[in-house]
């Protein structure tokens, strides 16, 4: 697509055409002359203070101020028109789309939101922005008013709100950072510079690795090497072996001191004394990282080449650094605020559609719990697996799981049971039957 | 579902959420146009007539050159007066020129991306948070949050500090009992808010009476009812004799409908209505940008699974690299309350990992992510662990799952 074809570039080009020189400053200009003329007229009279003198300076006065006068009202139109130029480009080039204006979800939970809000600065690294805004909104609490006609309107989401409360607990408990704010609302836990404290960790460390100090990194995969364990991340040992790549480069690329701690003599020391808690999982890295020193004159050229390749090394553990850490606090690691902001803009239009559609016709959603239409996003922002039933052409849910039959279909639960002719049942996608018995429930 | 197709930037409809970016700035060129007219109009019109005036008197010998020079001053000083003015709307209109031009550059940004791959593309959907996020903070009036917030982005030009922190003035002065500052704002825009059919003025109108009568000042209030009520007469009918009424009735009354017209309450219903003209003068939606964004993109985003009790094989997505759980926005602290409220995204067809296996504990999972995971843990050959759990098992045990 010609990038030049799009609204705002022609927009761009249209106003750029339309030298919007008419401004209000001629009209300042010419005010300014009329000025001197009242001045200078004032100025002869005064000096002189004879009738005469007076009623022809006045007199004389009278056309060129009217023309003056008359200019300015000149540059007033001038203004006004080059200014509805601009509407018209404006309106021609983005025109106006209706946004959804009669459903608004979000205005029954502005404490929801502020909260959303108040993490994503803190995690941003917005630090002062963030302190700033949770004791605003701490001092001037929503305004429900503002809301209130819509709540009215929307009192079936709150009934469905207070019966899954109960769920709420578990999956918060999951998480540590909020197994403390037991008050979802309440901005004050934010206050109490937990997750400030937290984050300003993270930035730290963050900024350590972008000045390639590992150190600090490391300490902290260390203190929490069992919980990145069990997650299945090697993220202390790809720490580590960077630390040891970078050593072994020596003083010309790593400009640490050039001593016995620094360069192959540092390397080899750093290993054997960090490496041996990594012995059984790494065995063959470490095995790599060892022999290297045998090619140490000629790296570049030697198989181990990629493995001492810190071009973007640095930047890869910082983002898996991040990952780690942000999801240790029961986080995700890129800013939630962010991928649904994204993601709402990138399936507003089908929304917006599916409204006028929807209203068009005069009838109302059919589903409470489902958007009645796909919303496609692109595959990154796609963090679960789907599972639609192939015969039900639903997904399915915690009330209606997967079931695998023996033959290794899935099936949706409710699928299955409208299949069974008794306690048996043939599959729809294979010649095989099973019993309903046989078949189980699974977990994507 | 997920594909190539859905990756591309759509030029004609991603900028919806940005539309208030060039609409304001166009109303409030309007909105200065206008007030500088006035202005000219105004004192034009008076310094044209008393020169006029001045000239004929002169010339009949009626006034004498010391009062020409006392006219002529007045009219400079009118005039100084003038210029003063003009030359604030012109710098108001310069810089809102420059806020045109910065936006229009930024929107344009986008025009040179395809696809949300883009790098670029975060970076500019970014900006349009903080964007969304300085509008939200602006209409709750958390304005010192919105100024420091767009200092620390450097975006001042993309925001509308200075006609939120305005419109915040006058709600809170409502909220506070006074409605001087909304009666200016109502006879600067008097021409657009009849043309709207705004209540506003009525309503203020109505809220002085009624201090009126709080305070005891029958008189006042009556005559400000003479002055002020006739023209609102036809309109309001029956609030104008509920409010006759009212003179009846002291504020401590239980009777309806004056025990509502007393209700400090209803200077809060004023604030409302006021900010509601105010959007609505200036185009701007009714409630914040991010209020739509994040009800369409909460939606877009979740699944069943994000509000189940129960932690699902797949919280990242099957293509990542990384074997650890990427959390999921919706099931991240922040959102996933608020998602609770909102309708979970529509699929029509399965997406799941390649070569599924499922393990004897009901799990399933993709047998490239088994293996790395089996590898990175450093098990014995034809071993496997459960990512989420963490159970041991061999890979002879498990058994090939289908997805149709």
């Amino acid at each position: 697509m010609a990038e030049n074809n799009t609204g705002i570039a022609l927009l761009e080009r249209d106003l750029a055409k339309l030298s919007r020189k008419p401004r209000l400053q001629a009209a300042v200009d010419n005010v300014d002359r009329i000025i001197e003329q009242l001045a200078a007229a004032r100025e002869q009279i005064a000096t002189a203070l004879d009738p005469h003198t007076a009623s022809l300076t006045v007199t004389r006065l009278q056309n060129p101020t009217k023309d003056a006068f008359e200019m300015v009202n000149e540059n007033l139109k001038d203004v006004s028109s080059a200014q509805k130029k601009v509407f018209k480009a404006v309106n021609e080039h983005f025109p106006l789309k209706p946004l959804p204006a009669d459903h608004d979800a979000m205005a029954d939970h502005p404490a929801l939101i502020n909260r959303a809000i108040a993490m994503h600065l803190l995690r941003e690294g917005q630090f002062s922005v963030a302190s700033t805004f949770i004791e605003e909104a701490q001092d001037t609490p929503p305004h429900h008013a503002l809301y209130q006609q819509l709540e009215s309107e929307d009192t079936p989401s709150a009934d469905q709100d207070e019966a899954m409360d109960d769920d709420d607990m578990d999956t918060d408990a999951q998480t540590s950072v909020t197994a403390s704010t037991s008050d979802p609302t309440d901005l004050s836990s934010l206050h109490s510079q937990e997750l400030q404290t937290k984050f300003a960790e993270m930035y730290s460390i963050l900024q350590d690795l972008k000045s390639h100090n590992l150190r600090s990194a490391i300490d902290w995969a260390r203190a929490n090497s069992t919980e990145l364990e069990a997650r299945g991340s090697n993220l202390e040992f790809e720490l580590s072996k960077l630390q040891y790549v970078w050593l072994f480069k020596g003083a010309a690329v790593n400009g640490l001191p050039d001593d016995e701690r620094n360069g192959r003599s540092g390397a080899l020391a750093y290993a054997l004394q960090h490496f041996t808690r990594f012995r059984e999982r790494h065995v063959r890295e470490i095995e790599k990282l060892a022999t290297a020193m045998a090619y140490a004159p000629n790296l570049a050229d030697s198989p181990y080449k990629e493995v001492f390749s810190t071009d973007s090394a640095f930047t890869d553990v910082a983002a898996s650094f991040t990952r780690e850490f942000c999801s240790l606090l029961g986080l995700s690691a890129e800013s939630p605020l962010y991928i649904a902001v994204t993601a709402g803009a990138l399936a507003l239009p089908r929304l917006i559609k599916y409204t006028m559609a929807k209203r068009a016709k005069g009838t109302e959603w059919t589903t409470d719990n489902e958007l009645a239409f796909e919303t496609p996003l692109p595959e990154k922002m796609v963090y679960h697996s789907i599972f639609v039933c192939p015969v039900a052409k639903e997904q399915t849910t915690e009330s209606n799981p997967p079931m695998m039959i023996p033959c290794g279909h899935v099936l949706g639960k409710e699928t299955l049971q409208k299949l069974c002719k008794g306690t048996r049942f043939k599959c729809p996608y294979c010649p095989s039957e099973g019993q309903l018995k046989d078949a189980r429930q699974i977990i994507l | 579902m997920a594909d190539h197709e859905s990756s591309k930037i759509n030029h004609d409809n991603h900028l919806l959420l940005d539309q208030p970016l060039l609409r304001l700035p166009c109303e409030l060129l309007k909105k200065n146009f206008r007030a500088a007219h006035f202005t000219f109009e105004k004192d034009s019109t008076f310094v044209k007539n008393l020169l006029k005036e001045t000239a004929t008197a002169s010339i009949n010998g009626k006034t004498s050159p010391q009062d020409v020079v006392k006219n002529l001053d007045t009219m400079l000083t009118r005039m100084r007066g003038m210029k003063r003015k003009l030359e604030s709307y012109s710098e108001e209109e310069s810089s809102i020129y420059r806020q045109v031009d910065a936006r229009v550059a930024h929107l344009k940004e986008l025009s040179t991306m395809h696809t949300v791959e883009d790098i670029r593309y975060e970076a500019w959907s970014r900006q349009r948070l903080d964007r969304l996020v300085v509008d939200y903070m602006l209409r709750h009036g958390y304005n010192e949050s919105a100024i420091s917030l767009a200092n620390e982005r450097q975006m001042q030009d993309l925001v509308d500090i200075d006609t939120f922190v305005a419109m915040d003035k006058i709600r809170r002065s409502l909220e506070n009992g006074s409605v001087t500052e909304a009666l200016a704002w109502c006879s600067e825009n008097k021409k657009a808010l009849r043309n709207m059919g705004s209540n506003l003025e009525f309503m203020l109108r109505c809220q002085q009476f009624i201090e009126m009568m709080r305070m005891g000042k029958q008189l006042e209030a009556i005559s400000h009812a003479k002055k002020h009520f006739i023209q609102f007469r036809d309109s309001y009918q029956q609030e104008v004799h509920q409010l006759a009424g009212l003179l009846a009735h002291r504020p401590d009354t239980e009777l309806e409908p004056y025990k509502t017209w007393y209700s400090q309450e209803r200077w809060n219903r004023i604030a409302d209505i006021f900010v509601e003209a105010h959007n609505k003068l200036l185009g701007l939606p009714s409630f914040p940008l991010l209020h739509i964004a994040l009800s369409s993109g909460l939606s877009a985003l979740k699944t069943p699974a994000c509000h189940s009790s129960q932690a699902t094989s797949s919280s990242q997505p099957s293509h990542s690299t990384s074997l650890t759980t990427n959390v999921c926005p919706i099931c991240s602290t922040e959102l996933n309350e608020l998602a609770r409220n909102v309708p979970y995204a529509h699929h029509s067809k399965s997406h799941v990992e390649h070569d599924l296996l499922l393990l004897p504990n009901g799990r399933v999972y993709g047998k490239a992510r088994l293996e790395e995971y089996a590898a990175k843990a450093g098990l014995q050959p034809g071993h496997c662990k459960d990512l989420v759990t963490g159970q041991m098992y061999t890979f002879d045990q498990l058994k090939k799952v289908f997805i149709t």
